[in-house]
């Protein structure tokens, strides 16, 4: 094992140098990681220990957090902000309704979440390289993403045939089956809990080994100098494209598995609110850590469950003043800041993270 | 013939609402670089006020008059308690702005609700023009547009702040160092956009419905209005862009619906964005 890591090491990716046992356990059990661990393990011991509405509600949160994920790799890590990430689930969502309306068969699911991702990675690819190509980034790439998501919304308001318009659209829950030997039915809400569980920590370990892949490394080089980085030599249009088609997918088969689960989908998943939402979700969680990103979408979910009931009109408004604090004091984000907490009292001043 | 005239007229009108939404927005974004989010909740806002105002008995000219106060002021305040201290960090005003605009639209929801309000048209009745006619109140309205837009031109061109703000816009760092009081600059802007968001508000009120989520789309379309017209060319450039935005969604509006037209005018802003990202009169 030690000597992957020392050969990782050699090819300069992660550090160069020889890794002593506690650089290794430092790296491998740092705060991230462990809290990672805790809240999968948490997840998955949630039906064993609760049952009825708890697992009847958080694969919906869980499905949330991905999205979140989507968010947080173009943020955190590409430094590009996105207003627009509902739309892609919402393409997602749609997708995979409208394929199972009008699709018969076993393998309907699979086209439904197919199409889900095409459409999503094609919308933000093309999109993004559009853009990218010409250098439009920052400010003006938010207010595109803001259009991207006005444009879904109308879209899937006013094509009522399709999409069900304003109404929104019902959706069964669907039955996967793998290759005609294993029949997966998400009628059952623990199965539904399980899927969303493997879907979350696919995804939350998908981004985490693009995190640490040559290509992610480029991301964030991107972000600290994008100039620098395409004087370098890397083509700094295509990464972002790519980034973005990746959130884009991602974000789509989010959304085709939130169709099946809460069996509604509504236009306003593609709206602006929902969409600024998961900003929110992200920036309180942190932005620089997924962990961060998924605990800040599960939480803040949860929270606005138990309190919408408790406190309907004040929950909304603490939330807003949370996101002006958090933004103004916490640049990291809530649990991003408790992540630094440990190299911030050994006085360590590496500060990669945006 | 008169659905030509009517076109045009729809043209006009469309257009100059739509300057007159935009206009404070353009300032903000245009001399201090904050993208303010917050403009849809301010707009919202305006609405609001105008409306608790007159339903107070108020004649609509006061209520809309006391509505831009009211949010001029609930501008200074965000600006001296938060904004003051991010400026130059375009992503950070950004986000608390977006802050704001939440803050906003919740505090709007505790106090009035959630329900459409509705004002009663001031000045009902129409003016005949030829085989056309216009709403009073739309004319109305377009005159305060351009009024304001005449006024705004002739602050800039003709006046001491104007010198100083084109200055600003020109070359940031060497105004500041002739002593352009940059803090004071500053926050007059953008107390000036929270008024013109006020302002706006309270005029358009009487043309839609109220909701506290109303200024999303504005938002998103001033947005557009502002990034084609050009950064930093105020006047004319919220003029072009309005024209463009505005007349665009009218006359895509003659062939299909109403909603599907604006989509069409956004990805149309998109492609214009990024095959001139300055906009159609700003300066690089």
């Amino acid at each position: 094992m030690r000597q992957q890591t020392k050969e990782r090491a050699a090819t300069g990716r992660v550090q160069r140098g020889t890794v002593t046992k506690r650089q290794w356990i430092t790296r491998w059990a740092g705060p991230e990681n462990v809290v990672a661990v805790l809240v999968f393990v948490a997840l998955f011991y949630v039906p064993y220990v609760v049952a009825g509405y708890p697992v009847f509600i958080l694969p919906q949160y869980m499905l949330f957090g991905v999205l979140a994920l989507t968010l947080c790799l173009l943020w955190g890590f590409g430094g590009m902000v996105s207003f627009g990430q509902g739309a892609f689930f919402a393409v997602g969502a749609y997708s995979f309704g409208i394929v199972l309306k009008h699709v018969d068969g076993s393998s309907a699911p699979w086209l439904g979440l197919l199409l889900g991702v095409v459409l999503g990675a094609a919308v933000a690819g093309g999109v993004g390289y559009f853009l990218f190509s010409a250098n439009v980034r920052d400010s003006y790439f938010v207010l595109v993403t803001l259009a991207i998501s006005t444009i879904v919304y109308v879209i899937a308001n006013s094509q009522s045939g399709l999409t069900g318009g304003f109404n929104g659209m019902y959706v069964d829950r669907a039955t996967f089956s793998v290759f005609g030997v294993l029949e997966i039915s998400l009628t059952g809400d623990l199965a539904m809990y399980y899927v969303a569980f493997a879907v979350t920590l696919l995804a939350y370990l998908g981004f985490r080994f693009l995190q640490w892949s040559a290509f992610g490394q480029v991301l964030v080089s991107i972000r600290e100098n994008e100039d620098r980085t395409r004087a370098l030599g890397y083509n700094t249009a295509m990464y972002k494209t790519v980034a973005f088609a990746i959130s884009g997918a991602v974000a789509g088969i989010a959304g085709g598995f939130y169709a099946t689960d809460t069996g509604f989908v509504s236009p306003s998943l593609g709206g602006v609110l929902f969409s600024t939402s998961v900003v929110v979700w992200v920036a309180v969680g942190g932005r620089g850590y997924f962990i961060g990103a998924l605990i800040g979408a599960i939480g803040i979910s949860v929270l606005s469950n138990a309190l919408n009931s408790l406190i309907p009109e004040y929950w909304q408004l603490i939330l807003g003043v949370l996101f002006v604090i958090v933004i103004v004091f916490f640049r990291r984000g809530l649990i991003g800041s408790l992540l630094r907490l440990p190299q911030y009292v050994q006085g360590r001043r590496h500060e990669p993270a945006a | 013939m008169a659905a030509f005239l009517s076109l045009v007229i729809d043209i006009v009108s469309s257009t100059l609402v739509l300057a007159l939404v935009s206009l404070g927005l353009g300032v903000v974004f245009g001399l201090v670089r904050v993208i303010n989010m917050g403009h849809g909740a301010m707009l919202a806002l305006g609405a609001y006020l105008t409306w608790a105002f007159s339903g107070a008995g108020v004649p609509f000219a006061l209520a809309v008059v006391a509505a831009t106060a009211g949010v001029a002021v609930v501008g200074l305040i965000f600006e001296a308690l938060i904004i003051r201290h991010f400026y130059e960090q375009p992503f950070e005003t950004l986000l608390i702005s977006w802050g704001f605009y939440l803050v906003v639209t919740e505090l709007i929801k505790i106090v009035w609700g959630s329900t459409l309000k509705n004002i009663r048209n001031p000045i009902p009745g129409t003016f005949s023009l030829g085989p056309a006619g216009i709403g009073r109140y739309e004319a109305m309205v377009c005159l305060v547009t351009i009024l304001l837009l005449v006024a705004m031109g002739l602050m800039l061109y003709r006046t001491n702040v104007g010198v100083r703000v084109r200055a600003m816009i020109q070359n940031r760092e060497m105004a500041l160092m002739l002593g352009v009081n940059a803090p004071r600059m500053y926050r007059g802007v953008f107390v000036a956009g929270a008024a013109m968001a006020g302002l706006a508000g309270g005029l358009i009120a009487p043309m839609f419905s109220i909701e506290p989520d109303m200024g999303t789309l504005w938002l998103v379309r001033a947005f557009f209005v502002v990034t084609v017209g050009g950064l930093g060319a105020i006047v004319g450039g919220t003029l072009v862009g309005s024209a463009l935005i505005g007349g665009a969604t009218s006359i895509f509006a003659l062939v299909s619906p109403q909603v599907f037209a604006q989509t069409v005018v956004f990805a149309l802003a998109v492609v214009a964005l990024r095959f001139r990202p300055v906009g159609i009169l700003g300066r690089r």
